[in-house]
């Protein structure tokens, strides 16, 4: 294994170790959750933004005593991780309003898991003019609340340096997405999996050298599984920022080539605008450009048209990955994305993308129970 | 798991509560007549506070959640939440949303004729349907969004009606500008879709004639509920789930008001006269932020077979009186300011207290009813009002020691209730009510 990526597995195998380290020379690190987190504010405060995860591997214990089953289990993970003391180091957090399931998080991560910063960013499920005015008005309560914590303005200059750093980001992941489209790809669906996890959890200009320092041995070869033909696949769906689910769909015989999760392309398949005042054009960014089923875009027209204005992206997804199935791969209990679950499947179906969905939980042992129906699903396409 | 066998809805005690399932046939009547004369039909949600819009442009609504809750109540439920399930949605969504769906897949189906056996002449094909952003419940503008594929009616979405509920770390000054404002705009966005959906023009005089009409009416129903502190108590729970009706399926209608006047006269003629929901009144609980079984609503008779009454309850209850500055008289205005203080009444109390806005009024409740014990009913297909009720809980126990019981079920789907072990629990929770009562008798 060469540098970058032994660095990358060295950095995922104990994502917080670079954060305690920032900690003992002086820096402050804040937990973030989920992709409408906006981070850019949080680096422009010199601060680093650490993005939570949680862990398929770990069963949820302590969690029993303070959020129902019925909530969703990648939440609920991540709960229990913070109630064990896993993001104790972390001096604050910040948790945007995503989802019925984060929005919970929230009241019950201030009051259990307490760090001497928190805020809570109301984020619209909507892209009108009114929610564009509303959501860069929240920012600013949130830039505010960010000044007065590190005791010092956050300057507009503060704030477009930020947003270039982590445009950087955002374009050097792409690039490496584009060693995917390579057959077969250049690189996996769980090494990149783990890249993410990696550049999470590290200051963004740490990040970007990182993947800096991974392009030449991805585009050298190294990582290439020459194992003969197999399927291509896309993933789609939730919080899946764990490996144990890629991996086996890569163990029992596909690719990975893509995905639409929020450790993969949503987070990073747009760029913030770049001229002018920065918070408009990172509320704009975060509104309009990421594809979560928890933003609703307005869509008139037919069904087809709506299905199209959607879920047009996944196709073109499909198109320029050269995929042969996708796997609609939903959390139990999200519900933003199970009510879209049969659009996706009728809209790919039309599009004659063959498409599996699964529900299940946020679990290494679900995982298991999925094989069976993964490789029925790899038979089909083969 | 095993159903109630027999009777599912509870027998109520006011007179004026009884009138409340006419009144639900009526507005069922009111769409059917509505459709035959080709005029518009919204689908609409329960606690959008915004149907004063609707009423003044006299666009008939129907209420989607109360339909899903009466299909429940007749026991009709089952084949709608199978038909969603065989077109792809997981049994685990909010079954509201998944009757709904399954209800208008089925319509579809039969090219536009109501289902077999759906009750009340069945939900009648919207012209237009209308959504919630950041209110409530994600279901609120995702099952709309999905049910798109067998209404193709148009679907708006309305930002933001209140601020979060877990926004009590900000400082109200710093945000209240901001959300008054969006909450104005989007109003003014949602008659703007409705005038070019419907043809219906929005009269203003009106809107503030019904604005009026509103206010007044959340005062009277608000001070009936006042009137619901007495013991022992002139009015319960099950009968709360039926008087809400007027309040959020006719608000802003001359016939809402007057039913809380009705209401008001009879409870207190109840307290004066000190009549009871029960005879031998031993323990009084609060239903807590739980929405209930709707199949199943008997439950309360069983409680009261024990001795047990609820007075009062977090759910369907009536906002508080709007306090509204004098200078506001624009009626789109004054409901974002309606909206506003409803929802952020509490969140200074509970900054410098439990940190919660909803414990704070679970508090005040237990103190101004006199309660003696909490319950909690999950309903398995709800995250939104049923997850975060362990916390609830936790915090609730670190400001008083009223036991807490906690039931299992659902909203419509009986497949995810046990009747004979609901019962179980419910009588170990008296023993648990008598042993706390004898300690504190003491």
């Amino acid at each position: 294994m060469s540098a970058g990526m032994a660095k990358v597995e060295e950095v995922f195998r104990d994502r917080s170790k670079r954060a305690r380290e920032l900690q003992a020379e002086g820096k402050k690190v804040i937990g973030c959750l989920c992709t409408f987190a906006p981070v850019e504010f949080i680096t422009a405060a010199g601060l680093v933004p650490y993005r939570m995860a949680g862990s398929m591997r770990k069963p949820a214990e302590l969690v029993e005593h303070h959020l129902e089953t019925i909530a969703c289990s990648f939440t609920r993970s991540v709960l229990d991780l913070g109630l064990a003391g896993d993001y104790s180091f972390l001096d604050g957090f910040v948790i945007p309003h995503s989802c019925d399931n984060i929005v919970k998080l929230y009241g019950i991560w201030a009051q259990t898991v307490k760090h001497e910063y928190g805020h809570f960013v109301n984020v619209p499920h909507t892209t009108s003019k009114a929610s564009l005015e509303f959501f860069e008005a929240e920012l600013n309560v949130f830039r505010k609340s960010l000044e007065r914590y590190i005791g010092r303005e956050i300057t507009d200059e503060d704030l477009h340096r930020s947003i270039a750093l982590h445009n950087r980001q955002r374009a050097l992941v792409r690039q490496l997405y584009e060693f995917r489209k390579e057959d077969p790809p250049m690189i996996s669906g769980a090494q990149v999996t783990r890249i993410i996890g990696a550049i999470t959890s590290l200051p963004v200009a740490e990040g970007n050298e990182l993947l800096e320092s991974l392009m030449p041995e991805v585009r050298e070869g190294r990582y290439v599984n020459k194992k003969g033909k197999a399927p291509r696949l896309m993933i789609y769906g939730t919080g899946n920022d764990d490996v144990p689910f890629v991996e086996m769909v890569e163990q029992v015989g596909a690719r990975v080539v893509v995905d639409d999760l929020c450790h993969g392309t949503r987070a990073y398949w747009f760029d913030v605008g770049t001229a002018g005042n920065p918070v408009a054009a990172i509320a704009k960014s975060y509104l309009e450009k990421i594809n979560c089923p928890r933003t609703y875009r307005q869509s008139p027209g037919t069904h087809q048209e709506d299905l199209e204005n959607r879920f047009g992206y996944l196709y073109q997804f499909a198109q320029d990955f050269k995929v042969d199935g996708i796997i609609l791969y939903v959390i139990m209990y999200c519900d933003t994305h199970a009510f879209d679950a049969p659009d996706i499947v009728e809209y790919l179906k039309s599009k004659r993308v063959p498409v599996l969905y699964l529900e299940e939980q946020y679990q290494t042992s679900a995982t298991g129970r999925l094989k069976t129906r993964v490789q029925a699903f790899l038979e089909t396409i083969a | 798991m095993e159903g109630p066998r027999e009777k599912t809805t509870a027998q109520k005690s006011t007179e004026t509560s009884k009138r409340v399932r006419l009144m639900v046939k009526d507005l069922a009547q009111k769409a059917h007549e509505a459709r035959a004369k080709q005029e518009p039909i919204a689908y609409l949600f329960i606690a959008s506070f915004y149907d004063d819009i609707l009423r003044a442009m006299d666009i008939v609504t129907v209420g989607t959640e109360n339909y899903a809750g009466l299909c429940a109540a007749k026991m009709v439920a089952e084949p709608f939440l199978a038909k969603a399930e065989s077109e792809g949605y997981p049994r685990n969504l909010c079954t509201y949303a998944t009757c709904g769906l399954g209800f208008d897949a089925m319509r579809r189906d039969l090219g536009g004729a109501m289902p077999p056996n759906a009750p009340d002449g069945g939900m009648e094909q919207p012209t237009v349907m209308l959504g919630t952003g950041m209110m409530i419940c994600d279901p609120r503008y995702k099952w709309y969004q999905a049910a798109q594929r067998y209404t193709g009616a148009p679907l708006h979405v309305l930002g933001l009606l209140n601020p979060s509920h877990y926004y009590t770390h900000a400082d109200f000054r710093e945000f209240r500008d901001y959300y008054i404002r969006y909450v104005m705009e989007e109003l003014r966005g949602l008659v703007e879709f409705l005038e070019q959906r419907t043809g219906r023009r929005m009269n203003w005089d009106r809107l503030s004639e019904v604005v009026d009409l509103s206010e007044k009416t959340i005062k009277v129903w608000h001070d009936t509920y006042q009137l619901r502190k007495a013991v022992p108590a002139p009015m319960p729970t099950e009968d709360a789930l039926s008087a809400m009706v007027p309040g959020y399926f006719m608000m802003g209608t001359q016939l809402a008001y007057d039913f809380y006047r009705e209401l008001y006269d009879e409870i207190k003629y109840r307290v004066d006269h000190k009549i009871g929901t029960i005879t031998d009144e031993k323990y009084r609980l609060l239903w807590a932020l739980s929405l209930p079984p709707w199949y199943g609503l008997v439950i309360f008779n069983y409680f009261e077979s024990r001795g047990a009454v609820f007075p009062i309850e977090m759910v369907y209850h009536p906002p508080p009186p709007p306090q509204i500055p004098d200078a506001v008289t624009d009626p789109i205005e004054r409901m974002a300011w309606r909206f506003y203080d409803a929802m952020t009444q509490r969140y200074e109390k509970a900054r410098n207290h439990t940190g919660d806005p909803w414990v704070e009024w679970f508090l005040e409740l237990i103190e101004d009813y006199k309660l003696d014990g909490v319950v909690f009913h999950q309903a398995m297909t709800c995250r939104t009002i049923h997850t975060g009720q362990l916390h609830q809980m936790n915090i609730l126990k670190k400001h008083t020691d009223k036991p807490v019981l906690l039931l299992e079920g659902d909203i419509v789907d009986v497949r995810n209730y046990n009747e004979e072990a609901t019962h179980k629990r419910i009588d170990f929770f008296i023993e648990i009510l008598e042993q706390y009562k004898a300690r504190h008798a003491q």
